[in-house]
């Protein structure tokens, strides 16, 4: 399954950057977020317990940052596996200024599940993927905007992300 | 005799009675014995670490925090299998299978270790724990695309470095080719009959007992050929014969999907061995679905040749045949397509030439002959098609074109154009008898004017030839062994039986049915008979049941047992009347003296006198025993007419009519027949219109529940009519042809014509099944007919 997405963020790219960089933020916003071992700088193991349909799966990624090129560009590969089921992942992301508050994030991924899940959530399968990635990168758009607000920086509030919910268990 | 009125009075209950079913007391009262409710002392539960990937290298399995948990005693993985020379297996088709892999897997689900704990919600949670690494490879799900050059191996265990497994053909190429160039009319369709999945109730499972002390091997098994099982472990273990015994015990409906053996099996053995304890394994559901062998799967190229007025002259037939990642399927060892040459149908063909060639992918195995005798529902459905294609770009009425190329009733035993010789027929009176009962052409007039209204009304007919009885020791083995199959009985002093034989039920009523013919042949009341089945320490030596097989094989030896039984019986019937044998006739279900019908003496004061008062040339007891090598197969046929009213809003296909007309031959027990009719016209119409296994690119299967796998209920079953004509079997004892295949293999072309039929205006000439009204409402839009 191959989706891509388009963020527009309120915060200059350095911020944008420091957060996308940092596994702690960006785990927050991983699908179904748990718990996470850093075993480097560009190797993480999440686990995240995520849903399709009324299946439900814990996962553990083993997530290694690959091709960074600050401040522009870094890509991600993550594989993991839960019972009877698995998940392949690449996700790449390109950062741009659009002015010294403002950052445009494009960003594609290609993720393949596999087993059980795959076959009792094949008809939600689709949807599920699009929503949760969907969801992951608007988080970080969401959460930097939030930290705008707590600094006092950036006038202007933003809307409720669409689609986002902020529960912890995505399904 | 050409009828199934019954000869025998209720008391006795032979032929023709519909006696209600001997079995049902305890499946009514909950009383039956499948496999999950064997317990037995000191019993340990198995549960299965499966794959997600459908392709992939396995990079290490690590038990550690499985084991770690209190009452998981052992994981068994492809290592510990191979260290005991069992991480493949034999399969049925001369192919291997693993068992469990040592290094690879081949397709989701594919059973990847086992957990033995001492409960089963322990052993469930437990496999969660054993952590495995997988390097994921592409796989290959299209078998088209599996033939291509660079598309990547299946099976790299095998010599040959290719996704090809067997090329196959009958007929007669040159002629067919000849008739082709000289055709007045050729038309071609392709078709794609879809990958399904058995669903019977009750999954697979069983309970693997090693006595350490007798060194014998017990094991309890959802298995429909128990002994041919018995001999493939003893030949794979290394256990002798003698040491093991295989017990069927009531099964929950097998359907084919009960004939192979699954890995579960053999690592539950061995698991017993190792631990010395019982152990127990059930699959769940969608375990069920996603892993065990698959029907169907094939994609048909067919092409028939006419003439322009309807003649038809030959037929020639590609088929690609997906089998997934072993070749396991069930099929007799020289038939790798099953009895798919049948094709040519109910139709006196000139020629015919049929091609299948077998492919790997990356899926669980296919082949597995579902209700049907091996590839015959490819085979019907195929030429059931063509046959309605023909009449089609002719513009001529489906039932003319059936009726001009019939085999003549006058004609058998016939001939086909590839090779079978039909035994006996009558398909224009069964299709006759089929349109008066549906009322024909009043329903062709309320077609024509629901058309001119704009309503999608169709008709379909399908007269099918079904091949069953497998079969004839010339031709039909399974792994050598050839496909007999047997009974043996047992009059007991005072009148009552016990017969044994070597096939197994799974719910086609064998207590009562076998007990019928043993009650006709004896004359004994069906009520003191016992038939027992399903142990191999007790029961004769038998292929099991599949293929609509029972009743042509095991029945016929149950006839023959019986008879040798009354060959004997005569003799101490003449000590007892003070007559000579010569003398006396089998009358009334007695024997009398010739001419003096005073002087009689039945069965039961005969069984009495051959364990007290026999004479002094016979022994004692009254016993025999059968393996009955039948001298052909059995042609049962039926003709099926079928309404449908398709939804232009919806494209909902709803079956408002179904007449189906069967012929088995003779009759043993005609509710059991209605039964098996109805369940299969059920079972025919669920591919038709519901059910279809299909995979992603990555080879995820995507029906892993009955959400998306969909089976008919109730809901969705219209009221069968059925009726039916008698043509006996000429070379079968008591003349029946077995039809527990019939109705499943004959309903979906009927079903699949009318859908045609109903949308034919429009310009459509084919649409393959399932109908699901997704697919029809994009036809409709297609054509411009949605609302």
């Amino acid at each position: 399954m191959h989706f891509t997405g388009t963020q527009q963020i309120k915060a200059p790219v350095a911020k944008v950057w420091q957060f996308v960089l940092d596994p702690n933020k960006v785990a927050e916003c991983a699908p179904g977020f748990k718990t996470m071992d850093i075993l480097g700088p560009d190797h993480f193991k999440p686990t995240l317990a995520v849903g399709i349909g009324a299946v439900k799966a814990t996962f553990t990624l083993d997530v290694q940052l690959e091709d960074v090129r600050e401040p522009e560009h870094a890509a991600m590969r993550g594989r993991g596996a839960a019972a009877g089921s698995a998940v392949d992942m690449v996700a790449a992301m390109d950062l741009k200024p659009l002015s010294d508050t403002e950052t445009q994030m494009d960003w594609t991924a290609d993720v393949n599940v596999s087993g059980t899940l795959a076959s009792v959530g094949a008809r939600l399968m689709e949807g599920t993927a699009h929503r949760l990635t969907a969801r992951f990168f608007d988080c970080f758009r969401q959460k930097l905007e939030e930290s705008n607000d707590v600094a006092g920086a950036g006038a202007t509030t933003s809307a409720p992300a669409t689609g986002a919910t902020g529960s912890s268990e995505a399904s | 005799m050409t009828t199934t009125e019954p000869t025998t009075g209720t008391t006795i209950g032979g032929m023709g009675h519909r006696v209600k079913r001997k079995e049902d007391p305890r499946f009514l009262r909950g009383k039956g014995n499948y496999v999950d409710d064997i317990k037995l002392p000191g019993m340990l539960y198995m549960d299965i670490v499966r794959s997600p990937y459908a392709h992939a290298t396995i990079t290490r399995i690590d038990a550690t925090k499985a084991l770690a948990i209190p009452g998981v005693l052992a994981v068994v993985t492809g290592k510990d299998l191979d260290a005991a020379g069992l991480a493949w297996m034999p399969t049925l088709m001369s192919d291997k299978q693993m068992v469990l892999p040592v290094d690879r897997v081949v397709y989701q689900a594919q059973e990847v270790a086992a957990v033995i704990a001492t409960e089963r919600y322990i052993a469930a949670d437990a496999i969660t724990q054993v952590e495995v690494d997988y390097e994921p490879l592409p796989p290959v799900v299209d078998p088209f695309k599996a033939l291509e050059a660079d598309a990547p191996l299946v099976r790299p265990d095998r010599d040959e470095k290719s996704n090809h497994i067997w090329h196959w053909e009958a007929g007669d190429a040159a002629k067919t080719d000849e008739l082709f160039r000289q055709a007045d009319v050729v038309v071609k369709q392709d078709l794609y009959i879809p990958r399904i999945h058995v669903a019977s109730i009750e999954t697979c499972g069983c309970v693997a007992s090693f006595d350490k002390i007798a060194g014998k091997l017990t094991v309890y098994m959802t298995t429909q050929a128990p002994h041919a099982i018995r001999t493939v472990f003893s030949l794979v273990t290394g256990i002798p014969e003698h040491k093991i015994r295989i017990i069927s015990p009531d099964i929950g409906g097998g359907f084919g999907g009960k004939v192979p053996v699954y890995p579960g099996y053999v690592i539950a053995c061995v698991a017993s061995l190792q631990t010395g304890h019982p152990v127990k394994w059930i699959e769940d559901r969608s375990e069920n679905l996603q892993a065990d062998s698959f029907a169907r799967d094939y994609h048909i190229s067919a092409e028939l040749a006419a003439s322009n007025d309807g003649t038809m002259q030959a037929l020639r037939v590609k088929t690609l045949a997906d089998h997934g990642a072993f070749d396991a399927a069930a099929n007799p060892s020289k038939f790798p397509a099953g009895l798919f040459s049948v094709i040519t149908g109910s139709y006196g063909l000139e020629a015919a030439h049929v091609a299948v060639d077998g492919v790997y992918t990356n899926k669980p195995s296919g082949g597995v002959a579902y209700r049907c005798s091996f590839r015959v529902t490819e085979a019907v459905h195929t030429i059931e098609r063509m046959v309605d294609t023909l009449a089609q770009q002719l513009k001529m009425d489906p039932a003319d074109v059936r009726m001009k190329n019939f085999i003549p009733p006058e004609a058998f035993p016939y001939k086909s154009a590839t090779g079978w010789e039909y035994d006996s027929g009558n398909y224009p009176g069964a299709l006759r008898k089929a349109m008066e009962k549906i009322g024909y052409a009043d329903l062709r007039k309320e077609q024509a004017e629901k058309r001119a209204r704009g309503k999608l009304m169709g008709i379909g007919i399908s007269t099918f030839t079904e091949i069953v009885g497998a079969g004839p020791s010339h031709t039909f083995d399974i792994l050598g062994i050839k496909m007999f199959d047997s009974c043996e009985i047992r009059v007991h002093p005072t009148g009552s039986v016990i017969a044994r034989i070597g096939v197994q039920s799974q719910g086609q009523g064998h207590e009562t049915t076998f007990a019928q013919i043993v009650a006709e042949e004896l004359g004994l009341p069906v009520e003191n008979i016992t038939v027992e089945h399903g142990d191999t320490d007790t029961a004769p030596y038998g292929l099991g049941t599949y293929a609509s097989r029972s009743t042509p094989t095991a029945g016929a030896a149950t006839a023959v047992a019986a008879r040798k039984i009354r060959d004997k019986a005569r003799k101490i019937a003449a000590h007892l009347l003070e007559a000579n044998p010569d003398d006396l006739e089998w009358q009334d279900y007695r024997f009398q003296v010739k001419g003096s019908p005073g002087r009689s003496v039945g069965m039961k004061e005969i069984a009495f006198a051959a364990y007290t008062n026999f004479p002094s040339d016979v022994e004692a007891g009254l016993e025999a025993v059968d393996y009955y090598d039948p001298p052909n197969l059995t042609f049962p046929f039926g003709a099926y007419i079928c309404v449908v009213d398709i939804d232009r809003g919806t494209g909902q296909v709803k079956i408002r009519r179904f007449v189906a007309v069967d012929d088995c031959g003779n009759i043993i027990n005609p509710m059991i027949v209605d039964g098996q009719i109805h369940g299969g016209l059920t079972m025919g119409m669920a591919p038709a219109l519901l059910e279809a296994i299909t995979y992603d690119e990555n080879g995820n299967m995507q029906q892993g529940t009955f959400m998306e796998y969909l089976l008919p209920t109730a809901m969705e079953t219209p009221a069968w009519e059925t009726d039916k004509t008698v043509t006996p079997s000429p070379h079968h004892p008591f003349g029946a042809k077995g039809v527990g295949e019939s109705a499943t293999v004959g309903a979906p072309p009927a079903i699949a014509n009318a859908v045609v039929d109903a949308l034919s205006h429009l310009g459509v000439t084919h649409v393959d099944i399932p109908f699901t009204p997704w697919k029809i409402y994009q036809i409709l839009e297609e054509h411009g007919a949605a609302e």
